[in-house]
C-alpha cells in the first residue's frame, strides 16, 4: 500500500511520544492521548514499581550472563548442590552450575518464548477478530460461533499434542504449541473493539469521503485498537510463561543444556527434598515476572482504556 | 426459559462434534502407525488384522465417523501401550480421584477466596485489604509446582505433620487440595473484591442505608447476594486452570488420577489414551461452559437472547 507522506506524518505521533516538535498540522488530540496515558501510568505507584522491576528483571537476564564469572552451561562436579553463598549467591545445581547465571539464561528463553508466543496470539487474534468485527453480518456470526466451539479446547493438552506433531521441542515449536489454543480471547477482544470503533463518526466520515475498506481498517480501526493490544500483551504473558513452565516441568521443555525457568524447576524437582533452593530460584523468577505483568497490565488499563478513563 | 435451555443444549451438539473433529485431526497429524515398527516383530497377517480392527486403512472421514460413534457409546478404544487395558478402564479407575481433587480444590478456593475478597472490599484501603490483596496476588503468581514442593518440604518432611504423597484417607488430601486450590482462591478473592466494591456503590445500597437498615443486614441481603453472581459464574472458565494444575499437582503428590496419567501417556506416546483423555477434558469444558451459560440465563434474564 502506498503511504501518503502527509498521512504518515499525521499517524506518527500515535506511536511516538508525540513531542512538541511534530510536523505542523499534526492533530494535538492524538499526541496528548499517549502523553496523558503516560502521565496517568506514572502516577500509579504500584504499576510504576512493577514496571521498574520488570525492566530490572529483563536487564538481569540480558546482562548477568555477560558479566558473570561462570559459564551457565559449564558443569563443575566439585561444586554440586551448593547452598547460596558469596561465591554463588543463588547456589549451584546438580551439575555444579551457578544458578544465578543459569537463572538469567533461563529467563532469556522463558521471556523470549513468552513474548514471541504472546505476539503470535495477538497477531492471530487481530486477524480473526478484525475480519469478524469489520465485515460483520453472517460471516461475523459464523466466525463467532466457531470461536465459541473452540473455547471447548483444553489448552495444555493441545499444546502437548502440537509438540508431539512437531516431534522436537525448540524455541519456535514451543511458541507455536503455546499459541495454538490460546488466541480465542484475544480475537474476541479485538472484535469487540473494532465493532465499537466502527460506529464512530470519524470512521463514518472516512467512509463518506470514499475511503476504501482496507484503508478504514488499517488507518482508523487497527491503530485505535493498539492501546487494548498493549494491555493484552501483559494480560496474556503470565499465562504463556506459566504454560511454558508447565510443559517444561512435565518433561516437554527445551532440550538441555539449554534451559528455561520451567526446565530449571524440573531439575530442582528431582532434588527438592534435600536441596529445595534449586526449585525455588526459577519459580520465584516466574512469580516475580507474573506479579509484575499483572500490575503493569492493571496500570496500563487505567492509563489507556477509554472506558475506565473517567473514573 | 425452557426454550433457552433447549436451544443451548442443541447448540452444544455441533460444538462437541467440532471439538472431537479438531482433536481427531490434530492426533492424526502425529502420524505413524502404532502397530508397525514396534519392538516386538508382529507377523504381516496379524498386522493387517490389527489395522483392519482399528480401521487404520479407512479414509479419515470414515475413521472420524467411527470414532464419534464410539465416543457417543462411551467406548474410547484400547490403550496402545498397555495392551490389556482400554481407555475406558483408565477413565473409570482414575477419573473419580481427579474429580474429587478438583471438587475439593474448588471448594477450598470458594470458601477461602470469596470471604477474603468480601472482607477486603468491606474494609477497603485498610491493612486487611492490603494484606488480602498481597496474598491474592502472590497466590496467583506462584506456580503450583513451587507451592506443592514447598508444602511437602515443610509440612511433611520438616514438621512431619502430613503424608508426602498418595491418595487414601483425608490426611493425604489436604496438601494437594491447597496446592491446586491456591491459584483459583486468589482469583476468586480478587474477583469478589472487585464485584463487592462495585455493588457497594449501587443506588439500592444507599437506599437501604437511608431507610435505616442495619449494616450487617445490608451486606448479607443486598451486597453479598448481588456481587456473588459474577463470582459463581466465573467458576466455569476456572476449570481449565484446575485441569492444568492437576497435571502438575497429581504428578508431584503421586495421585493416580487423570492428570498424572495424561503426563505418563504423553511420554509413553500412548496416542489412543492421550486422545481419549483430551476428548474427555474437552467435553468437560464444553459442559461447564453450557452450565455457566444456563446459570447466567437463570440469574440474569437479559442475557438469554444474546447467548443462544
Amino acid at each position: 500500500m502506498v503511504v501518503d507522506p502527509r498521512e504518515a506524518a499525521r499517524e506518527a505521533p500515535l506511536i511516538g511520544a508525540g513531542g512538541p516538535g511534530e510536523t505542523a498540522g499534526a492533530p494535538i488530540r492524538q499526541a496528548s492521548l499517549w502523553q496523558d496515558a503516560l502521565r496517568r501510568y506514572m502516577r500509579n505507584r504500584g504499576a510504576l514499581i512493577a514496571g521498574s522491576v520488570f525492566i530490572l528483571l529483563l536487564a538481569f537476564c540480558i546482562f548477568a550472563p555477560i558479566f558473570s564469572p561462570y559459564d551457565a552451561n559449564d558443569a563443575d562436579y566439585t561444586q554440586t548442590y551448593q547452598s547460596p553463598s558469596a561465591a554463588h549467591p543463588f547456589g549451584t545445581d546438580q551439575a555444579g552450575r551457578d544458578l544465578l547465571t543459569r537463572a538469567a539464561l533461563g529467563g532469556r528463553v522463558s521471556i523470549g518464548i513468552g513474548f514471541a508466543a504472546t505476539l503470535t496470539i495477538l497477531l492471530i487474534g487481530v486477524a480473526y477478530g478484525s475480519v469478524s468485527g469489520f465485515i460483520g453480518g453472517k460471516l461475523d456470526n459464523g466466525l463467532m460461533r466457531f470461536l465459541d466451539a473452540l473455547y471447548g479446547l483444553p489448552y495444555l493438552p493441545f499444546a502437548i499434542i502440537t509438540l508431539a506433531i512437531f516431534g522436537t521441542v525448540n524455541f519456535w515449536t514451543m511458541v507455536v504449541a503455546l499459541s495454538v489454543a490460546s488466541w480465542f480471547t484475544a480475537a474476541r477482544i479485538v472484535r469487540g473493539q473494532v465493532i465499537t470503533l466502527k460506529e464512530n463518526d470519524y470512521v463514518r466520515a472516512a467512509k463518506a469521503v470514499g475511503a476504501r475498506w482496507h484503508r478504514v481498517l488499517t488507518r482508523h480501526l487497527l491503530p485505535n485498537t493498539l492501546g487494548i493490544l498493549i494491555i493484552a500483551v501483559f494480560l496474556e504473558l503470565p499465562g504463556v510463561i506459566l504454560g511454558e513452565a508447565f510443559l517444561s516441568f512435565i518433561g516437554l521443555g527445551i532440550n538441555p543444556p539449554d534451559a528455561s525457568w520451567g526446565s530449571m524447576a524440573q531439575d530442582g524437582y528431582q532434588a527438592y527434598r534435600v536441596y529445595p533452593h534449586i526449585i525455588v530460584v526459577p519459580s520465584v523468577c516466574i512469580a516475580i515476572l507474573i506479579l509484575c505483568a499483572n500490575f503493569v497490565a492493571d496500570g496500563l488499563r487505567d492509563a489507556l482504556d477509554p472506558r475506565t478513563r473517567e473514573t | 426459559m425452557t426454550k433457552f435451555v433447549l436451544r443451548r443444549l442443541v447448540w452444544s451438539i455441533p460444538v462437541i462434534l467440532l471439538v472431537i473433529l479438531l482433536t481427531f485431526t490434530m492426533m492424526k497429524q502425529i502420524g505413524g502407525n502404532p502397530f508397525r515398527h514396534t519392538e516386538r516383530a508382529v507377523p504381516e497377517s496379524i498386522q493387517n488384522n490389527l489395522e483392519r480392527k482399528f480401521h487404520l486403512n479407512d479414509p479419515w472421514y470414515l475413521q472420524y465417523v467411527e470414532y464419534v460413534k464410539n465416543v457417543f457409546t462411551f467406548d474410547l478404544g484400547p490403550s496402545m501401550v498397555l495392551r490389556n487395558r482400554t481407555v475406558n478402564d483408565i477413565v473409570k479407575e482414575q477419573f473419580p480421584r481427579s474429580i474429587e481433587l478438583g471438587a475439593l480444590a474448588m471448594a477450598f478456593a470458594l470458601l477461602v477466596g470469596v470471604p477474603l475478597g468480601a472482607l477486603a472490599a468491606l474494609k477497603q484501603n485498610s491493612a486487611v485489604d492490603y494484606g488480602a490483596m498481597v496474598a491474592a496476588n502472590l497466590g496467583f503468581a506462584i506456580p503450583s509446582f513451587l507451592v506443592a514442593t514447598l508444602l511437602i518440604y515443610f509440612v511433611s518432611l520438616k514438621w512431619g505433620l502430613l503424608p508426602t504423597s498418595g491418595w487414601s484417607s483425608w490426611e493425604y488430601k489436604i496438601l494437594p487440595t491447597i496446592a491446586l486450590g491456591l491459584g483459583p482462591m486468589a482469583y476468586f478473592a480478587r474477583l469478589a473484591r472487585g464485584s463487592m466494591l462495585e455493588t457497594l456503590q449501587q443506588d439500592y445500597v444507599r437506599t437501604a442505608k437511608a431507610k435505616g437498615l442495619r449494616w450487617r443486614r445490608i451486606v448479607t441481603l443486598h451486597v453479598l447476594r448481588n456481587s456473588l453472581i459474577p463470582v459463581v459464574t466465573a467458576a466455569g472458565p476456572l476449570l481449565g486452570f484446575l485441569i492444568t494444575g492437576s497435571f502438575i499437582v497429581e504428578t508431584i503428590f503421586a495421585i493416580p488420577g487423570i492428570g498424572k496419567y495424561y503426563v505418563t501417556a504423553v511420554s509413553a506416546r500412548d496416542y489412543s489414551v492421550t486422545m481419549g483423555l483430551t476428548v474427555i477434558l474437552a467435553l468437560i469444558i464444553v459442559l461447564a461452559n453450557l452450565v455457566v451459560d444456563i446459570l447466567y440465563g437463570v440469574l440474569d434474564p437479559r442475557t438469554r437472547e444474546a447467548r443462544t
